[in-house]
C-alpha cells in the first residue's frame, strides 16, 4: 500500500515537472526579449523612466533573465510555487491577479459537478440495471443517449433561449444576480451563487452524467452476471445487500478510476458553457490568452489546471486503493 | 401428485419443466425432468455441455431468471427446518426463499476463481451468511467461521479470515466456498461441476473434502459434472442427462457395470480410460450434440442412436429396469411387458462386457481409408526409423518479473527449466502435467512461438536435424512449413472474419505452395481428410461446432503437409463424445501422414491413448520420461502415481492411493528447492529438500528415466492392464 502511494506520488511530480518545463520553453519562445517588450510598453503608457527601470530590473533579478537556462527555468518554477504567475502583456497586470477568484471557483464548479455526476449518474445507473428492460431503465437509456449526443453549449443556449422568451429574464446568465456582481463575497453572496449554480451544474454535467449513467449501467449489469453474485444470493441475502454490499462495490470502480480523466472533460466543457453565459471561469481567460498570445498568462493557467488534475488523479488512486483490496496488494 | 414426498427423501424434482423463450421462439431446456435425493446420499448428474443440468440445480433454489425462463410445469420438494417444502411455489415469495437459502439448501459453483467476492474478506463473506439467518453475536459468527475454515482444510483458519481472493489459490478457494456454503449446515449441498476448472491433483483433494463433509456433517449432496470420472469417483446413485431429458438413472455399479441405455454407453465407450488398448479408436458416439431447437422428436437421441427404431419417433416410456434402475429408451419397452424388469439383463444389446465387445454394430466409427492402427505396427515402425526428428537439450524459456515504477526485475519465471527431449520420427511424445508446468511453453518452443533463453532446439524436417534454436524468422518461416501445429480453443486460434477456404489455405499461400484454383482443390481434400465436407470452404467458424472448429484447425496444420506436428490440449475443450472422434482423427491421420507429434495435454488418460511415450513434467522440469503404457502401469516418480491416482476413473469401487499430494502447486516464480515436488510429496526425506535430483535412467530400463532421489527404492503404485482390472472391477463389484 505505502509503495503504491509513493508510486503514484513519484509519477504525480514527474509529470508536474515535465509539463513546467513544457509551459517554460513555450514561454520562451516568442522572439524578442520580455523586458524589451515590458519596458516599450509601459513606455508607451508614459510611465516614470524610473519606475520603468526598477520594474524591468525586479523582473530580471527574479527571472534570471540573461542567465543559462536552467537556472531561469528554477526561478520561474519557484515564483510559479509561491504563487507568483508572471505578467499578463495583455492585461497589464499580475496573472495571478487576473486568475484569482476565476480559479477558486472554476475548481469548485468542477468539483461541484463532479459530484452531481456521481449523485445522479450511479443510483440511476444502478436502478436501471437491476431493472433491466424496464420502464425506467428504457427511459433513462433513452435520456442518456440524448445527454451524451447534444453538445452542452447547445444546452446552454436553449436554456438562454428558455429564460429569456419563457421567464422573461433581462439579465440571461452568469453566476451572480446583478446585484452581487461586484460585491464583496458575504454570505448572501454565496446563498446567491447557490441560486445559479445548479442550472450551470446541470449544463455542464449532463453531457458527462449521462455517459456515466451508461457506464454504471452496464458495470452493475457485468457485475451482477458474476459468479460471486451467485454465492451471494445462495447466502440467502436480500436485493438490497447483494446490489449495495456485493456488486455496487465492484461496479463503480471503473467511474471513481476515470474521475481523473473526467477533469480536463469538465474545464474543457465549462470553458464553452461559460463563453455562452458568460461566466467569469479560468477557461474563457485561458483562451483570451491564448489568442493574444500572452504567454505568461496562458501557461500560468496550464500549470495551475495540471496541478488540480494530477491532484485530482492522485486522490482518484487512493479512492480506489482504499476501495479495492488487489490494487493495495499489488506492490 | 401434489403431496408431498416421503420424509426420506431431502429433495424431490418431479416432471420439471423449464423452457427459455427468445426472440428466435422457445426452447424446452429441461423437459420432465424427474430426480430425486434420499437422505445422506450423494447423486450425480451428468451430461454433455447444454443438457439442462445447470437449468435444473439452479431451479431448486431460484436462481434462474425468470424471466426469460418458464416454469411451465412441475415440482421441486425440498425438505427445509419447516418440513417439506415446494420451491416453485416459493418464486413468488423472495423471503422465503432466501430463508432457505443457505440454511437448507447451499450450492458452490463451477468457477472458484469468480466465485469469492473480491473485495470482501473470506471472513467478511462467511459470517455474512450466519449472520444472515441466526440470531448470534458477530464473536460467535466469527469462532463458527474460522472452525468451518479449519474443517474444509484450511492450513492456519484465523489467518485466511482476513484475506481476500486474490491471495488464494483455485483450490483454496473452492474450499473456502465450501465452507461458506456448509456454515449454517445445510442438509443437501448443489454442487456444479465443483471441479472442472481445478487441476487434476487439487480436483482429488476437494472431491475426497465433499465426500468426508458429507459425512461429518450428515447432509446428501446433488453433484452436476460432465465428467463420468467423478461420479463414478464421488456417487451413489447417477442420473444421465441429455438434450433436457433424464436419459437413464441407476445406482453407480449398475451404470457403470451394466449401461442400459444408448447414450450412457456411448459415452462411457468413448472415455479414454487408462485401461484402453493405446493407439486404437474409441468407439464415439457419431455426430454432435444438435441445437436445442433442433432435437428430434420423440426419443432426443434418436438422430445419434445406433438402435434407432421406427417407434423412436414416439416418446419413449421410462421402463423400471430394476428397483434403483431405469432408462428412457424403447429398447427396453417390451422387457416390462412380457418379462418384467427381472429379465432386464437377459436383453442381448445391453450389458457389462458386451459395451466394448459389441460396441462397432452399436456406436459408429467413423469411417477411415485405413483400418485401424494397432499397437504393434506402431511399435515397429519405432525400430525401423530411429532417426530423431526433434531434439532439444537443456531448453528454458525465463521470463522476468517486472515491478514498480521503474519496471525493476524481482525475480524470473521459470516456465521451462533445463528440458531434454527427442522425438522420433513417426513418434507420438506426449507432454503431461498441470496448469503452470511449463508443458504450454515447451510446445511454443520447439515451434519457436518464443526465444529460448538457453539450450539448443534441432529440427529435421525429412532427413538431417539442423540447428533451429536462434535461427531469424525468416528462416524459420520454411522450417515451419513442416511443423504444424494445433491448439486447444478452435473457436479462437481460427479467424472469425475469414471463411474456411481461406484459413485452411493460407498457409498454402503463405508458402507459395498454391494460389488460385488450386487452393480450392487442396483446401478441398484436406477438409475431406479431417472429415468435413469440401462443399463447405466458403463457410465461417462460427457455422460449425466446437469438435468440426478443431477438424477445420487440424486440416490448417496439415495444409503444408508438415512431417511434425504440435497438438497442444487439442482435445480439453470438447465434449466427450466429440473428443473421442478428434482422438481418432488423429490417429488415424498420424498414421496415414506417418507424422510426428508432440501431444500435450493435463489429462494423462487421454495422453496415453495417443503416445508412444510420455513425458511427465513438474514446475518446468520433466520428472519422468517412458513407454506410454509403463509408465502408467510402473511409475518410477512419485508425482506420476499423483497424476495417475487422481484422475478419476469410471471405475466405481476402485481404490484410490491412501496418500495423495498435500497442497497447492507452488508459484513457479518461486519453485521450491531441492526436489521441485517436495512440498507435496508423500515419500519426501531431508535430501529432498536440498539436492536436485537429475533425470536418470530408472534401474536397468533403457528406455525409462525419473527424476527422484529414492526411484529405485520405492515401490509405487500404477494402474494395471486391461485385463486384470476387468477381473478385479468385477470381482468388486459382484461383492455388492
Ligand atoms: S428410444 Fe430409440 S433412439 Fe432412443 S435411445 Fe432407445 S433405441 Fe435409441
Ligand atoms: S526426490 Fe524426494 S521429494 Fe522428490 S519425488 Fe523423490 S522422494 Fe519425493
Amino acid at each position: 500500500m505505502r509503495t503504491y502511494i509513493l508510486q503514484r506520488f513519484i509519477q504525480m511530480i514527474i509529470v508536474m515537472i515535465v509539463v513546467m518545463l513544457v509551459s517554460f520553453i513555450i514561454v520562451e519562445l516568442p522572439p524578442g526579449d520580455f523586458l524589451t517588450t515590458l519596458s516599450e510598453q509601459l513606455t508607451e503608457q508614459n510611465v516614470d523612466p524610473k519606475v520603468i527601470d526598477s520594474t524591468v530590473e525586479m523582473y530580471r533579478a527574479r527571472y534570471g533573465l540573461g542567465e543559462n537556462w536552467f537556472i531561469r527555468f528554477g526561478k520561474w518554477a519557484w515564483s510559479l510555487m509561491k504563487g507568483d504567475m508572471g505578467y499578463s502583456m495583455q492585461h497589464n497586470r499580475p496573472a495571478s491577479e487576473l486568475m484569482g477568484e476565476r480559479l477558486s471557483l472554476t475548481i469548485w464548479i468542477s468539483i461541484a459537478t463532479l459530484v452531481f455526476m456521481f449523485v445522479v449518474a450511479v443510483p440511476i445507473g444502478m436502478l436501471s440495471a437491476i431493472k433491466q428492460y424496464s420502464a425506467w431503465d428504457h427511459s433513462f437509456t433513452f435520456l442518456a443517449l440524448l445527454g451524451v449526443s447534444v453538445p452542452s453549449f447547445i444546452t446552454a443556449l436553449v436554456f438562454l433561449l428558455l429564460s429569456v422568451t419563457l421567464l422573461g429574464a433581462t439579465t440571461v446568465a452568469g453566476l451572480f444576480s446583478p446585484e452581487y456582481v461586484t460585491a464583496e463575497w458575504s454570505w448572501a453572496k454565496f446563498v446567491d451563487m447557490l441560486k445559479h449554480v445548479w442550472i450551470i451544474l446541470f449544463i455542464v454535467g449532463l453531457g458527462d452524467t449521462a455517459s456515466t449513467i451508461r457506464v454504471m449501467r452496464a458495470r452493475m449489469l457485468d457485475t451482477l452476471g458474476e459468479p460471486y453474485i451467485d454465492t451471494a444470493r445462495m447466502k440467502g441475502l436480500s436485493g438490497a445487500k447483494i446490489y449495495f454490499r456485493h456488486a455496487l462495490r465492484v461496479a463503480i470502480n471503473p467511474i471513481i478510476s476515470s474521475i481523473g480523466l473526467r477533469f480536463p472533460q469538465i474545464i474543457s466543457g465549462s470553458t464553452i458553457v461559460a463563453i455562452v453565459l458568460t461566466l467569469p471561469l479560468i477557461g474563457p481567460l485561458l483562451l483570451d490568452a491564448l489568442l493574444g498570445e500572452d504567454v505568461y498568462l496562458a501557461c500560468s493557467i496550464l500549470v495551475v489546471l495540471t496541478l488540480a488534475l494530477v491532484i485530482g488523479n492522485f486522490l482518484a488512486d487512493l479512492a480506489l486503493a482504499w476501495l479495492d483490496p488487489r490494487i493495495r496488494f499489488e506492490s | 401428485m401434489n403431496s408431498p414426498p416421503d420424509t426420506d427423501k431431502v429433495l424431490d424434482i418431479r416432471n420439471l419443466q423449464v423452457s427459455f423463450s427468445s426472440i428466435a421462439g422457445t426452447t424446452r431446456a429441461v423437459n420432465g425432468v424427474s430426480l430425486n435425493v434420499r437422505s445422506g446420499e450423494i447423486v450425480g448428474l451428468v451430461g454433455e455441455s447444454g443438457c439442462g443440468k445447470s437449468v435444473t440445480i439452479r431451479s431448486i433454489v431460484g436462481l434462474v431468471p425468470s424471466p426469460p425462463a418458464l416454469f411451465e410445469d412441475g415440482e421441486i420438494w425440498l425438505r427445509t427446518r419447516r418440513g417439506m417444502t415446494e420451491t416453485l411455489s416459493l418464486y413468488k415469495n423472495m423471503k422465503a426463499l432466501r430463508q432457505i437459502r443457505g440454511r437448507d439448501v447451499s450450492m458452490i459453483f463451477q468457477e472458484p476463481m469468480r466465485s469469492v467476492h473480491p473485495m470482501m474478506t473470506i471472513g467478511q463473506q462467511i459470517t455474512e451468511g450466519i449472520l444472515e439467518h441466526e440470531v448470534v453475536d458477530p464473536a460467535e459468527a466469527y469462532d463458527r467461521t474460522v472452525e468451518m475454515l479449519d474443517l474444509v482444510g484450511l492450513p492456519s483458519p484465523p489467518a485466511q479470515m482476513n484475506r481476500y481472493a486474490h491471495e488464494l489459490s483455485g483450490g483454496m478457494r473452492q474450499r473456502a466456498l465450501i465452507a461458506l456454503a456448509l456454515v449454517c449446515h445445510p442438509q443437501l449441498l448443489l454442487a456444479d461441476e465443483p471441479t472442472t476448472a481445478l487441476d487434476v491433483t487439487i480436483q482429488a483433494q476437494i472431491l475426497e473434502l465433499i465426500r468426508d463433509l458429507r459425512e461429518r456433517m450428515s447432509m446428501s449432496v446433488l453433484l452436476i459434472t460432465h465428467n463420468m470420472g467423478v461420479v463414478a469417483n464421488l456417487a451413489d446413485r447417477i442420473s444421465v442427462m441429455y438434450l433436457g431429458r433424464i436419459m437413464e438413472t441407476g445406482t453407480v455399479e449398475e451404470i457403470f457395470k451394466e449401461p442400459a441405455h444408448p447414450y450412457t454407453q456411448g459415452l462411457l465407450a468413448s472415455m479414454p480410460s487408462l485401461f484402453s488398448q493405446p493407439k486404437t479408436h474409441l468407439q464415439s458416439l457419431r455426430g454432435v450434440v444438435p441445437e436445442l431447437a433442433m432435437a428430434p422428436k420423440g426419443c432426443v437421441f434418436a438422430d445419434r442412436c445406433p438402435h434407432v427404431m421406427p417407434i423412436c419417433d414416439e416418446t419413449p416410456p421410462v421402463v423400471e429396469l430394476r428397483a434403483d434402475h431405469s432408462a428412457a429408451c424403447w429398447l427396453y419397452d417390451d422387457v416390462e411387458a412380457s418379462q418384467g424388469p427381472d429379465a432386464a439383463t437377459a436383453q442381448p444389446s445391453h450389458g457389462g462386457d458386451s459395451t466394448l465387445g459389441d460396441a462397432s454394430q452399436r456406436v459408429e466409427v467413423i469411417p477411415l481409408t485405413k483400418t485401424e492402427p494397432a499397437a504393434d505396427a506402431a511399435q515397429k515402425k519405432l525400430a525401423d526409423s530411429d532417426t530423431d526428428q526433434l531434439q532439444i537439450e537443456n531448453v528454458a524459456l525465463h521470463y522476468p518479473i517486472l515491478r514498480g515504477l521503474l519496471r525493476r526485475q524481482v525475480g524470473t519465471v521459470r516456465a521451462v527449466d533445463g528440458v531434454d527431449l527427442s522425438i522420433r520420427r513417426g513418434e507420438t511424445l506426449g507432454l503431461v502435467g498441470e496448469s503452470g508446468c511449463g508443458k504450454t511453453s515447451v510446445g511454443r518452443l520447439v515451434t519457436r512461438l518464443v526465444e529460448p533463453s538457453a539450450g539448443r532446439i534441432r529440427f529435421g524436417a525429412d532427413g538431417r536435424l539442423e540447428e533451429i534454436t536462434h535461427i531469424p524468422q525468416k528462416e524459420m518461416k520454411g522450417v515451419r512449413r513442416s511443423m504444424g501445429m494445433v491448439f486447444q480453443d478452435p473457436l479462437s486460434s481460427l479467424n472469425a472474419r475469414m471463411n474456411i477456404r481461406n484459413i485452411v489455405g493460407e498457409p498454402l499461400m503463405l508458402h507459395g505452395m498454391a494460389r488460385g484454383s488450386a487452393v480450392d482443390e487442396r483446401v478441398g481434400e484436406l477438409l475431406e481428410m479431417v472429415g468435413l465436407r469440401a462443399a463447405h470452404q466458403s463457410r465461417f467458424p462460427h457455422a460449425f461446432s466446437g469438435g468440426q472448429r478443431q477438424r477445420i484447425a487440424i486440416a490448417r496444420a496439415l495444409a503444408t503437409e508438415p512431417s511434425f506436428l504440435v497438438a497442444d490440449e487439442p482435445v480439453s475443450a470438447l465434449d466427450v463424445s466429440v473428443q473421442a472422434q478428434i482422438l481418432n482423427l488423429l490417429l488415424t491421420l498420424q498414421q496415414q501422414l506417418n507424422l510426428s507429434m508432440l501431444f500435450i495435454a493435463h489429462d494423462i488418460a487421454v495422453v496415453r491413448h495417443v503416445s508412444d511415450r510420455i513425458a511427465v513434467m513438474y514446475l518446468g522440469k520433466i520428472v519422468e520420461l517412458g513407454n506410454a503404457r509403463e509408465i502408467c502401469v510402473r511409475p518410477v516418480h512419485p508425482y506420476t502415481e499423483a497424476l495417475l491416482a487422481s484422475i478419476p476413473l469410471p471405475m466405481p469401487g476402485l481404490a484410490t492411493l491412501q496418500e495423495m499430494p498435500k497442497g497447492d502447486l507452488p508459484d513457479p516464480a518461486n519453485p521450491p528447492t531441492g526436489c521441485r515436488f517436495h512440498t507435496r510429496c508423500p515419500y519426501s526425506q531431508p535430501i529432498c529438500e536440498q539436492e536436485e535430483p537429475r533425470l536418470v535412467p530408472f534401474a536397468d530400463a533403457v528406455d525409462h528415466f525419473g527424476a527422484c532421489h529414492f526411484q529405485d527404492e520405492l515401490h509405487l503404485q500404477g494402474v494395471e492392464e486391461i485385463g486384470e482390472i476387468h477381473g478385479s472391477a468385477a470381482a468388486a463389484g459382484g461383492e455388492e
